[in-house]
């Protein structure tokens, strides 16, 4: 989580405005979803690495590794697509080609749409998603919620993995059953810190004049038409070659 | 005598368990003056702190701004907080926003200022801490010593008319302690009144006009640094030690006085060196 926050934070294209980023990486998401996926999907997929490495610069390793998770999930999963099993004679597996056919779509359609969902992750930091929604209408009340959860992530994160070292140090899991103890101690002390540490930001939100809502300046990013366009270029592009292939092969 | 900007009169604050932290205690804040409230951990400087901005009501007692006993509803406190900024102890209690300029736009919007306004006021603090190259980083990608810096420009940017601050110096490295302390001192020298916490006798004897003995609730006395820090009596009642540079300076017959401080390291190697080439 560490790493796709940080890339996040200061990918090269940091500084685009959201929608320049959003609008094409929702539009393939949506081209992934609706169009024949064998023609669709590995264009999508390939379109949306190649752009997330080589133009927003975000290395291989953590790219991949991002959509290594979902991947893991599919493959554990997609091959029972391909089995049916018959009960009408006792108990039997059999390998269908249908089957076989809906596994690999389910699996290149699935990878191609986690591959636009990595790529907005890596480029555009949780701050500015946020914007997206407050576009889409979004109520305020659910924004500034989403915000303070971001920030207060991490101050827990710390507070709990330092919590952890506390307890290592002093073996608190050098044993199975010490380790569930002390877990379990953790996850108690951290819900009271939580607490506390609530209290104590009322207080300092108090001392500036907090009155129950958390107005901050949004930035002020300028959208650049020349890059929505290329962006919207591509989406169209994706989508008449997928087209044309799909007319080809099939 | 002068009316003190604040002032508080006869103190009392019971914690809703029955435990006093502050019994009857008296303090004066004057106007561009560089106040160091002294006092071991743990003897409720930092209980005595909000109320000074109205965070805690107390149990008993008065406090005045310029001369007017303050009052406790929502309007009045709101001008009371935006005169005098409290900075707590820990950044991490006061920054809530995803960004440094975010966060540091909380004060000001509350105050009601337009958008554009609010942007020139987080732009003026970030600037005044020097810390301008952080506006749109991370809040949770900052050093100690930077969120601290965050933490200040927040307040800063509602031009409080006194900078009350928890233990500033707390946590951190000598150099940040440097940095923090030149920026502090820069907003003085803009006409900022100041008044710091701390348990750290060094740093109220080389930084303060006055010191606030404080110590079990109440302040045993407030008056000028060096005639306080020199009152042994006192200090050892406050269970504080007398700083260094003033026992060096009693042990080698300097005499110091508010006019002729010896405040600094140099001027201490100034004299070391002075008196050696005397010798040899």
């Amino acid at each position: 989580m560490r790493a796709i926050d940080h890339h996040a934070w200061t990918n090269r294209w940091r500084d685009w405005h959201p929608v320049e980023k959003g609008l094409p990486a929702i539009g393939l998401l949506t081209l992934t979803l609706i169009l024949p996926p064998l023609t669709t999907a590995p264009l999508v997929l390939a379109g949306v690495m190649l752009t997330t490495v080589y133009g927003a610069g975000i290395p291989w390793k953590t790219l991949l590794s991002v959509l290594a998770a979902p991947a893991t999930f599919l493959l554990a999963g997609i091959p029972f697509l391909a089995i049916s099993i018959d009960f009408t004679s006792g108990f039997a597996l059999t390998f269908s080609p249908e089957g076989f056919q809906l596994a690999l779509q389910t699996m290149i359609r699935a990878l191609a749409a986690m591959s636009c969902l990595a790529f907005l992750i890596l480029t555009m930091p949780l701050t500015d998603g946020v914007l997206l929604l407050r576009r889409m209408g979004v109520p305020a009340g659910i924004i500034e919620l989403i915000l303070l959860i971001y920030r207060l992530i991490f101050v827990f994160a710390e507070r709990a993995l330092t919590g952890r070292q506390a307890q290592a140090g002093r073996l608190g899991y050098s044993r199975l059953d010490r380790s569930v103890r002390s877990l379990g101690l953790l996850g108690g002390n951290l819900f009271q810190r939580a607490l506390e540490q609530a209290r104590r930001l009322e207080m300092g939100l108090m001392a500036r004049g907090y009155t129950g809502e958390l107005r901050v300046l949004t930035p002020r990013w300028k959208l650049s038409w020349m890059r929505l366009a290329v962006g919207v270029a591509g989406v169209s592009l994706t989508g008449l070659a997928s087209s044309w292939l799909a007319r080809g092969l099939l | 005598m002068n009316e003190p900007l604040l002032a508080v009169r006869d103190l009392e604050y019971v914690y809703p368990g029955g435990v006093a932290a502050l019994r009857g205690l008296d303090l004066r804040i004057e106007q561009g003056r560089k106040l160091a409230i002294l006092g071991s951990n743990g003897s409720g400087k930092t209980t005595l702190l909000l109320h000074l901005n109205g965070l805690c009501k107390p149990t008993r007692g008065e406090i005045r701004l310029e001369g007017q006993p303050v009052s406790y509803d929502h309007r009045a406190l709101n001008d009371w907080r935006r005169r005098v900024g409290l900075i707590l102890q820990e950044p991490d209690d006061q920054l809530f926003a995803a960004t440094v300029s975010q966060d540091v736009s909380f004060g000001p919007l509350n105050l009601g200022l337009s958008n554009a306004d609010a942007r020139e006021r987080v732009r003026e603090a970030l600037e005044a801490l020097r810390i301008l190259h952080l506006a749109d980083r991370a809040t949770h990608t900052l050093s100690f010593g930077q969120k601290k810096r965050v933490a200040i420009a927040g307040v800063l940017a509602m031009r409080p008319e006194i900078l009350v601050l928890d233990e500033p110096t707390a946590g951190l490295d000598s150099h940040g302690v440097t940095h923090l302390l030149g920026a502090l001192e820069q907003l003085h020298e803009a006409g900022a009144t100041l008044v710091f916490s701390t348990h750290d006798v060094e740093l109220a004897y080389a930084w303060a006009d006055d010191v606030a003995v404080f110590h079990d609730g109440v302040v045993l006395r407030q008056g000028e640094t060096v005639a306080m820090l020199s009152d042994r009596e006192l200090l050892r009642r406050a269970r504080l030690r007398c700083p260094l540079l003033l026992e060096v300076a009693e042990a080698l017959g300097v005499e110091v006085s508010a006019a002729s401080p010896f405040r600094s390291r140099e001027a201490l190697l100034v004299l070391l060196q002075e008196r050696c080439a005397g010798q040899g």
